[in-house]
């Protein structure tokens, strides 16, 4: 791995600072993703600014409709929170199934959120929840945050503060882990609330994360499994790989969104 | 700690060090003023290397040296020859051999092969470097598949070898198969592709060189299960040395299953550059660079075809099958897919005929050497897919063909058409035993629980039938020291089987002393003068028997002593739970030990040490250790995942030393079949060669969630003959036995849906399409272009 | 470079690390510790697991950098030399391990483990090893182990 400049700022206004007067600055938040890159070479930064000195960019807030989670708030914290376990039990049940109880140690939401990694289960939540992604500059409808593989809308030095889910009726993500390295092969998450059924599908979409916009009406419908009879993703904007071609990828999808409308209308 | 017994659950002395932090592996030992070596690799399957560009790289920081072909070439370093067990062609013609040198000279022929080593101060300095070194190379076109290797358009890695074919073999009595093929009443055939797969111990390889100029001589620390014969190739046939200038030692290894095994290049250029730099040199590969350039294993594609009478008795067995050898034959590649894979073949069935013919083929990839089992998994899966798949096609009930092929003990002993020597064991017994445990476990409530989940279910049960190999001579040596510890030194290499224990407490037990007293060496060439490593489940069989014979010249060596201490005469005396006995008197084996240091309490003659001994064993013909594994497995139709709801296994491994270790080497071996079955596949791209499953992220091993609890158990009433010991071998069966067990089991579970076959790795996304194409295969599909 | 300071198995210790120092290389290299061990580079064999904040975390995806200030304990830390805790104890009794080069790594995650859950079921510790990659024992001794490190731990 190349060497870098490492700076741990203790306030965003440093951090903003430190990505500015470098040529080549990269934040970090838990390194579950960038330390890997840098290690495999495919990123060579100047300056490494690790986010995690700054206090108030961590930690979970509960209100009346929902709950704000600080960007280097780990996975575990996210899946062992009473709030979020009270207000979106399907987010902390998300939390608590990324990678391993190691990463799970590490990463942060909002580390995953800027990586945009097309397998990553996070954006799924954000986009069926109708998150919205707070920056230090402004705040980011999740419907304009991703941006398709590993790209956002986050302009450059921009950092992730939080993000604010309300609470939906009910929801349920279902998760089709890749044999080998466990990322989401396929991650559906469904939302219902009292705007709608949103459907959001990660790990499959050559663009990355995306809405299932045909399952939704139907859900909209009937909020049940059997609503998706016979309804399939088209495997054109699929991706193929050694692990799942673009059909196979297509039928999980319908059947991860089977499972998790069961899952969410039982636990309602 | 009191007296052990062989059959013994000991516990592991090796564990405390392990357990705390305190084992020391390659990557624990850095020498003074050691330097660090990275190897620059091929990033091509095949390109003809016009130039090495060096000057850049050695321009940078803290670069000491790089050493490429032009350093081979001018130091007049030779190639390392394969040592296949098969070295003539059916015609009688020598073995292809294919120039193996440690770096590659015209041409490099897979992505990973070592092009250049580049030395400096520090790891980060030598990979900054490595980066640097220019190398001119024009692709050449690249052939992955054994059977594409051998089609007549097919890109050819060798000028001098016509083909791509390295080896051709035949096995058994062709005539007679032919015979009772044409005149069957059912003849069923299946081709079959073995998956190539590769070891991952969670160590990965390393060494450290280091070179005496005073003495010219060299020390190398290696992550190695193997190193005497290591240290002789190298010396001798690389580096031309006397075997004698190099020491080889081995620290704890985590982790071989053979990949450890090999005569692997980077050791002799990290040989090569401690003495240019008169520096100890040091190199650890990364997980990345391990798949590029750890041996791989199986990788065979089979034709095999079964006849049967009108009763389904099995009339005969032929197998054709085409190995990829990889680019080159490496320390005894080309054994695995000829003479490896044909030994077993039929396992422990009543067959009489059989013919077996293979090929071995050069591709464009890495290399095959040994992977736990080395041709007996083949043959084992390649026998019961064959059974399964009959008993399918022709409507029989898959555990009554078996049970009403299998060798009765009468039959025994019995010289199998294949030539393997089957003397003892109990086929029948191990099989209604196996299924008693399976059907004790409730496979109705499984399948009725997998069925209320909405899955289906299915059984198998896979009998096998294996052989020991490796190195068939093995040497124990002994010494007693006043402080009261027992030397012992094997020439075994234990990459985490507990022969430090298992060894030792043949050695405790035998002598009757107390286990605790052993100090255990193994895999130092300058503590034994000859050792077989380890390979082929010898550990015991050949490792063990040579303690044990060690030990018994031991007790005969103490005798006069003993005799004198109880002032009778040797004739008298008797030996028995560690005490010599004459008349009422007797003295303990500890007390005789300890006499034997002592000049004052021995008699003329006998000086001090003089129970010291070593003793070398040699093994006479393999055994076959045996026994039978089944599983049962559920699988969700809408997704073709699989869950394994049950396994059980019933082995023959002759005498037990230590059963705890025995039953570990069978969870252990099981996992690894397991994995093959359902997750590991070495995956190149077909037309470029770039290996596409380089990390953990894309070869997928198993983890705890995936391997289910494994009910075991031992059958120890035949004991070969073979050796002392009475062992068969217990290191690789798990692995010979599970791929059959769960790969039927699952297609079992998916005969509702017409799927009568699916190659490994059976992954979710393999079954759920065998579902959804209802079954639709071409059984003749893969060999057909070789056929 | 970073200067850091940070508490390694009870100790204080302060050194000057680059940036690109990673935990793993820290503790092995710079501390001599070494028990923690790297098998791969992908963040996925665990064989680096030591604990962070008192959290088990894969020190291989860990900047050195990134753990001024904090407390880490290595496999080194659990016991008196030459002696066992109940979990090594447990896993020494079960054969949960052969090669030995996962187990610090297997054995640390076991440690956090109990400390969440002090009784878990024999699925939630298959679940909970599921970022350390055994390729020896197949498992099934490690679970019992820590099965029965958990009850020696409960007391």
């Amino acid at each position: 791995m190349q060497d870098f400049h490492f700076t741990r700022p203790d306030d965003l206004a440093a951090a903003g600072q430190a990505h500015q007067a470098s040529d080549d600055g990269a934040y970090m938040a838990g390194g579950q993703t960038l330390i890997p890159v840098l290690k495999q070479g495919l990123a060579m930064p100047e300056d490494v600014i690790d986010l995690n000195g700054i206090a108030d960019l961590s930690g979970i807030e509960a209100d009346g409709h929902g709950i704000t989670i600080g960007a280097t708030t780990r996975h575990a914290s996210v899946a062992a929170s009473e709030a979020v376990c009270q207000a979106i039990p399907a987010l902390a049940d998300l939390a608590g199934r990324i990678g391993d109880p190691q990463v799970r140690n590490r990463g942060t939401i909002g580390g995953s959120l800027a990586n945009n990694d097309p397998s990553a289960d996070y954006p799924a939540a954000v986009l069926a929840l109708n998150a919205t992604v707070v920056t230090d500059r402004r705040e980011i409808a999740a419907e304009a945050f991703f941006d398709g593989l590993f790209t956002t809308n986050l302009n450059e030095g921009e950092i992730i503060t939080r993000v604010r889910f309300a609470a939906p009726d009910r929801a349920a993500y279902e998760k089709f882990p890749n044999p080998a390295s466990r990322y989401a092969l396929v991650g559906v998450f469904v939302a219902q609330t009292a705007d709608g059924v949103r459907v959001a599908v990660t790990g499959a979409g050559q663009d990355g994360v995306f809405r299932a916009a045909e399952m939704e009406t139907a859900l909209a419908d009937s909020f049940s499994a059997g609503a998706l009879d016979g309804i399939a993703v088209p495997a054109d904007d699929l991706m193929t790989d050694m692990h799942a071609a673009a059909d196979y990828r297509a039928h999980l999808i319908t059947v991860m969104a089977k499972r998790a409308v069961a899952r969410a209308a039982a636990t309602a | 700690m009191s007296k052990v017994n062989i059959g013994e659950r000991v516990r592991r002395t090796e564990d405390l060090r392990f357990l705390t932090g305190r084992g020391r592996y390659i990557d624990d030992i850095n020498l003074d003023d050691q330097a660090r070596a990275v190897v620059v690799r091929s990033p091509y399957a095949h390109a003809t290397i016009n130039a090495i560009d060096t000057a850049d790289a050695a321009a940078m920081d803290g670069v000491l040296l790089i050493v490429t072909r032009d350093d081979w070439q001018r130091e007049g370093f030779g190639p390392i020859p394969t040592k296949s067990g098969i070295q003539k062609m059916k015609d009688g013609s020598p073995l292809r051999q294919s120039d193996r040198h440690c770096l590659a000279m015209d041409r490099a022929r897979y992505v990973g092969e070592p092009v250049a080593l580049v030395v400096a101060e520090t790891p980060a300095q030598a990979q900054a470097a490595a980066e640097l070194v220019d190398v001119d190379y024009d692709e050449l076109p690249a052939v992955i598949d054994p059977v594409a290797a051998l089609q007549p358009s097919a890109p050819q890695l060798w000028d001098d070898i016509p083909g791509n074919l390295c080896l051709d073999f035949e096995l058994g009595d062709r005539e007679g198969t032919e015979k009772a093929l044409a005149e069957a009443a059912h003849v069923v055939t299946l081709d079959i592709e073995n998956n190539r797969v590769t070891a991952v111990p969670i160590e990965p390889r390393g060494c450290i060189a280091a070179y005496d100029a005073a003495t010219d001589r060299y020390v190398l620390y290696n992550a190695s299960q193997n190193v005497h014969a290591n240290r002789d190739a190298f010396a001798t046939q690389v580096l031309n040395l006397d075997k004698d200038q190099l020491d080889h030692i081995a620290p704890d290894v985590g982790g071989g299953f053979g990949a450890k095994n090999s005569t692997y290049p980077e050791p002799p250029l990290c040989l090569y550059a401690a003495k240019r730099l008169g520096r100890p040199v040091k190199w650890i590969n990364s997980r990345s660079e391990s798949f590029q350039s750890d041996t791989h294993g199986r990788g065979q594609t089979s034709r095999v075809t079964l006849a049967l009478d009108a009763d389904g008795r099995f009339l005969a067995l032929r197998t054709d099958t085409v190995g990829a050898i990889g680019a080159y034959a490496w320390t005894v590649g080309p054994f695995t897919p000829t003479g490896g894979a044909a030994r077993t073949q039929g396992g422990p069935y009543r067959f009489p005929a059989m013919y077996y013919t293979s090929r071995a083929v050069f591709t464009n990839t890495m290399c095959m050497d040994p992977y736990r089992g080395a041709g007996r998994p083949e043959a084992t899966f390649q026998t019961e897919r064959i059974i399964e798949y009959a008993a399918r096609k022709l409507n029989m009930d898959p555990i009554e063909l078996r049970r009403k092929n299998l060798m009765p003990p009468e039959m025994l002993p019995h010289k199998t058409p294949m030539g393997l020597d089957v003397d003892s064991g109990d086929f029948p017994l191990l099989f209604e035993e196996t299924m008693k445990m399976a059907e004790a476990a409730g496979l109705t409530e499984l399948r009725a629980a997998a069925e209320a989940k909405g899955r289906k279910f299915g059984f198998a049960i896979a009998p096998y039938l294996e052989c020991t190999g490796g190195g068939p001579k093995e040497h124990a040596s002994v010494t007693f020291n006043p402080d009261g510890s027992v030397g012992l030194a094997v020439g075994t290499s234990s990459t985490g089987m507990g022969h430090e224990t298992s060894l030792s407490q043949i050695l405790a037990a035998e002598l009757g002393i107390d286990l605790d007293r052993v100090r255990f060496v193994q895999s130092n060439t300058q503590a034994t003068p000859l050792g077989g490593g380890h390979g082929g489940s010898r550990g015991m069989e050949v490792g063990g028997s040579a303690v044990l014979q060690a030990a018994r010249e031991i007790v005969d060596l103490a005798k006069p002593l003993a005799a004198h201490l109880l002032q009778s005469e040797t004739e008298d005396l008797s030996f028995e739970d560690g005490r010599f006995a004459a008349g009422g008197g007797s003295v303990s084996m500890a007390d005789v030990i300890d006499a034997s240091m002592d000049a004052d309490r021995l008699p003329d003659g006998m000086e001090p040490g003089c129970l010291d001994h070593s003793s070398v064993f040699e093994r006479g013909v393999i055994s076959v250790p045996n026994g039978v594994h089944a599983a049962a497995a559920e699988v969700d139709p809408e997704t073709g995942v699989v869950d394994l709801a049950g396994y059980w296994v019933m082995d023959d491994f002759g005498t037990i030393i230590n059963p705890m270790l025995a039953d570990g080497q069978v969870m252990g071996g099981v996992a690894q079949g397991i994995g093959q079955a359902f997750l590991e596949n070495i995956v190149y791209d077909p037309d470029t060669g770039q290996l596409m499953t380089g990390s953990l992220m894309d070869y997928g091993l198993p983890r705890a969630d995936d391997i289910p609890n494994m009910e075991i158990g031992y059958y120890e009433g035949q004991p070969t003959a073979k050796n002392p010991l009475g062992v068969k071998g217990a290191g690789e069966a798990g692995c010979v036995g599970a791929c059959p067990a769960v790969v039927n089991a699952v297609l079992d579970a998916l005969t509702d849906f017409g799927v009568t076959h699916i190659d490994m790795p059976l992954t979710p996304q393999k079954v759920w399409r065998a579902i959804k194409d209802g079954g639709a295969h071409d059984p003749e599909g893969l060999m057909r272009a070789v056929s | 470079m970073p200067d850091i300071t940070l508490n390694v198995n009870r100790q204080a210790v302060s050194k000057t690390v680059e940036g690109r120092t990673l935990l793993v290389e820290f503790i092995r290299e710079t501390l001599g510790l070494t028990g923690t061990h790297m098998g791969c580079d992908t963040s996925q064999c665990g064989a680096c697991v030591v604990h962070l904040d008192g959290k088990p975390v894969k020190s291989c995806t860990v900047l050195a950098a990134q753990a001024d200030g904090a407390e880490v304990k290595t496999i080194e830390s659990l016991a008196p030399e030459g002696e066992m805790n109940p979990m090594q104890r447990a896993f020494h009794e079960h054969h949960g391990l052969q090669c030995g080069f996962c187990t610090p790594g297997m054995v640390m995650t076991a440690m956090a483990l109990v400390a969440e859950n002090p009784d878990p079921t024999e699925a939630q510790v298959r679940h909970g090893l599921e970022g350390n990659i055994c390729r020896c024992t197949g498992y099934q001794n490690i679970v019992a182990a820590v099965l029965d490190g958990a009850k020696a731990m409960r007391g």
